[in-house]
């Protein structure tokens, strides 16, 4: 009598799922040569998952009250124990994500993966990306610190020049006129309920989309053709690649341990790298600090509107920006993936990054 | 009391400045020249500034009402007279005051003796600090001799006061909850100062064995925490290496699979 | 072919072990942060004593409290006389009433009965209230 093999094989017979995790697992082939860049979205997932995690741990003790907020957070801080420990894998965490999300977003557009059938696979991965930064951005004003409440009140003060409804759009995402009781209600409520939803839905749907479409073939190499794609669907079969389990998975997991360590070690030895000294001050809105920055991933924003004479011109520039990327498989739709046979994209590619960077750093030293 | 007072004071020193400085005092005075205007940029300065400690606080008045603001039925005192000083700082340094007027400077006010601002100043007040005690100071009525023998009996514990105040300040940066301590801390430099000020090197030497009892107890806090702290990073380094352990194991069975794809 | 794939499943099975080893340790050390982290800090103050005044306990009144983290009740069933008990019923854990008229307690959950000394008058609580022991300590009565 084996147990766990009468329960399985009840199961198979009424659902498949034998022939199931066959199909999505040693029978799913992936391409012979899929690189290391493969993974980057594996790692997004653990990370991902841990943030549930540890969410959902400080959200035990975290009280969202203006009055009780940044004392809630002191005693996670000091008093739980462990709390510590729970915050700064959080707070580590989520920059991380928006690490590897970048990553993963770089990888795809060096390689010219979000091209045909894969449009909707880039697009929701680039809305993943954004709803990355808003969960940031909302998580950031939880613990009621003055930089919290500085941030948030520059962040949403940027829609301010949207012409017409700016200033109601600005009251709306506040709750009111200024930051306040209203604002944290809000956030709390996107950050804790609505966007892990979102992202759930969403993470999903990428992953229908991938497995939809198959891996698709890195386009290095002798043996790779250029393929073009007819007028029905198409997936995008590997009959003698590699088996996605055992064979990937081990690689997966072994990139995710990688990747844990790496936030372990922040976390331990280096959790100031994402906590200015502001966030050691309760919120006070009667004096702003100097010298308020938003987060690294933010600079670029904050940058580009302090460059443009005026603050419309600075936000419309932002959001052809994002437009432009959402869009790109729309906009880039050739068949060729091979980066070197692509000279103007590949071109605008680093000089994206570059000036990304660039910007960061400017706003950074400015 | 001061528990709460402390994150309240760092606020202050955040951006107490802004506050203060929009009184009708500072407007029409900074305007002014010689005596009446040199005052402002000299506050500026001063850790009272700093602290958002605005002329109408020591001086009285109105500091909204450009009209009434130097009446004395607002209650402006204006400068007080050279033997009226130990009173009008007194009003918020209470213990430093008890204590000076019970010493020899204290006792010589009446005949010329020192007051508060021929060491301290005035309008440009700076954060006390031992080097407030030295020769050209001291010499300026009596022999050096027993200043110098004061300022050995303190330096010891002012050295412990500092060293404890810069951990503190680093342990905060670290996401430690340091307001008790900073509040015993706090406690013991002010009861320490106001000793000082009797001037009396005997009394200072006596006392100082109960303040070194009470700097050991912060001390031995501190050092608690930070055992701690450090006791962190092991356990984070060991699962840090554990952590690349199991990659590394993971990254050699991939490596068994690809050798034979 | 087949020697080289033989040696290859040895070498993963024992690197298999390896890392499921390593994960079961990972998982302990994960495991026990969020222990403590939830775990009860406060056990309600075992060993703890309240003070209460004697002013607040009437002649065939009660007085509630909580004691030790658990609702408690303090009876003057005669002048001078202290008693007190756990207010929770043993039956399923509601918290008795005291009904004055009667001089009894009446849980409103399935109607129990208890004594001013805590034993059953009727109803389905298996056993009696607990009892706490009363000092008097000037105009203080000091429970526990």
């Amino acid at each position: 009598m084996n147990l766990p093999k009468l329960a399985v094989d009840w199961l198979d017979n009424r659902l498949g799922i034998k022939d199931l995790i066959y199909q999505n697992m040693g029978g799913y082939k992936l391409p012979k040569n899929v690189n290391i860049w493969y993974t980057m979205g594996s790692v997004v997932m653990a990370l991902l998952g841990l943030q549930f995690l540890t969410g959902i741990l400080l959200l035990v003790y975290y009280v969202p009250d203006t009055d009780k907020a940044f004392t809630s957070v002191t005693a996670i801080m000091n008093d739980v124990p462990y709390g510590w420990l729970f915050r700064y894998l959080h707070i580590v965490g989520s920059n991380l994500i928006i690490i590897f999300m970048l990553l993963h977003m770089m990888s795809v557009l060096f390689m010219g993966s979000y091209k045909r059938p894969r449009e909707l696979t880039w697009v929701s991965g680039f809305t993943l990306l954004n709803l990355g930064m808003v969960f940031c951005l909302t998580g950031y004003l939880l613990p009621w610190s003055q930089l919290s409440f500085w941030a948030t009140t520059v962040a949403t003060d940027a829609a301010g020049a949207v012409p017409f409804v700016g200033e109601y759009v600005v009251a709306f995402l506040r709750g009111g006129p200024s930051v306040g009781a209203a604002t944290l209600g809000r956030f709390f409520a996107l950050h804790v309920m609505v966007l892990p939803l979102g992202l759930m839905g969403l993470v999903g749907f990428h992953l229908f989309c991938v497995r939809r479409a198959g891996i698709s073939q890195p386009p290095f190499g002798d043996s790779y053709k250029p393929r073009s794609f007819g007028e029905g669907f198409e997936h995008e079969h590997h009959p003698d690649g590699v088996p996605f389990h055992p064979n990937y998975t081990i690689k997966d997991l072994s990139i995710i341990f990688f990747a844990l360590a790496a936030l372990v070690a922040i976390s331990f030895y280096a959790p100031r790298l994402f906590i200015p000294p502001e966030a050691l001050v309760p919120a006070d809105p009667f004096n702003t600090p100097e010298h308020i920055k938003p987060e690294w991933y933010f600079l670029w924003a904050y940058q580009t509107l302090k460059i443009f004479p005026s603050k419309l011109l600075g936000l419309a520039a932002q959001v052809a920006a994002m437009t432009f990327i959402a869009l790109l498989p729309f906009i880039d739709y050739g068949s060729e993936r091979r980066p070197f046979k692509r000279p103007l994209f590949l071109t605008c590619f680093f000089l994206g990054t570059l000036l990304f960077v660039g910007l960061s750093f400017w706003g950074h030293y400015s | 009391m001061i528990r709460k007072l402390i994150p309240f004071l760092v606020v202050l020193l955040l951006c107490g400045p802004a506050l203060a400085e929009d009184t009708v005092c500072v407007q029409c005075h900074s305007g002014q020249e010689g005596r009446l205007g040199a005052p402002v940029a000299l506050w500026k300065t001063s850790i009272h500034a700093a602290n958002g400690i605005a002329c109408h606080d020591c001086h009285g008045g109105d500091p909204t009402d450009f009209g009434m603001a130097m009446d004395p039925s607002k209650g402006f005192i204006g400068a007080p007279e050279y033997a009226d000083v130990p009173a009008f700082c007194g009003r918020c340094h209470l213990g430093v005051r008890e204590d000076y007027e019970g010493s020899a400077h204290g006792k010589a006010l009446k005949h010329g003796g020192p007051q508060c601002v021929m060491c301290h100043g005035n309008h440009a007040v700076q954060k006390a600090s031992i080097e407030l005690i030295n020769e050209q100071s001291c010499t300026r009525c009596h022999s050096y001799d027993r200043a110098a023998k004061v300022k050995g009996a303190i330096s010891q514990t002012e050295a412990s006061l500092q060293r404890l105040e810069g951990q503190l300040v680093e342990l905060h940066r670290s996401g430690i909850d340091t307001e008790k301590i900073s509040g015993q801390l706090f406690a013991t430099r002010n009861d320490f100062r106001r000793l000082f000020h009797t001037v009396n090197v005997e009394e200072i030497e006596v006392e100082t064995a109960g303040f070194a009892t009470r700097l050991g107890k912060v001390d031995a806090q501190i050092v608690g925490i930070k055992d701690e702290l450090s006791q962190r990073k092991m356990v984070g380094g060991l699962v840090v290496l554990l952590l690349l352990a199991a990659g590394c194991i993971a990254m050699l069975i991939r490596k068994s699979y690809h050798d034979e794809e | 072919m087949s020697d080289i794939s033989e040696s290859n499943q040895q070498r993963r099975t024992f690197l298999g072990i390896l890392l499921g080893g390593v994960g079961v340790v990972l998982a302990g050390v994960l495991a026990w942060p969020i222990f403590r982290f939830l775990a009860p800090r406060e056990s309600g103050g075992e060993g703890a004593q309240v003070r209460v005044s004697k002013a607040e306990v009437k002649v065939g009144g009660a007085y509630f409290f909580s004691f030790q983290g658990r609702p408690a009740v303090l009876l003057q069933p005669s002048a001078g006389t202290f008693v007190a008990l756990s207010a929770v019923c043993t039956h399923l854990g509601c918290i008795v009433k005291w009904v004055e008229d009667k001089g009894e307690f009446l849980c409103p959950c399935h109607g129990g009965r208890f004594s001013t000394d805590g034993a059953v008058l009727g109803g389905p609580p298996p056993k009696a209230l607990t009892t706490y022991s009363v000092n008097i300590e000037n105009t203080d009565l000091v429970v526990g």
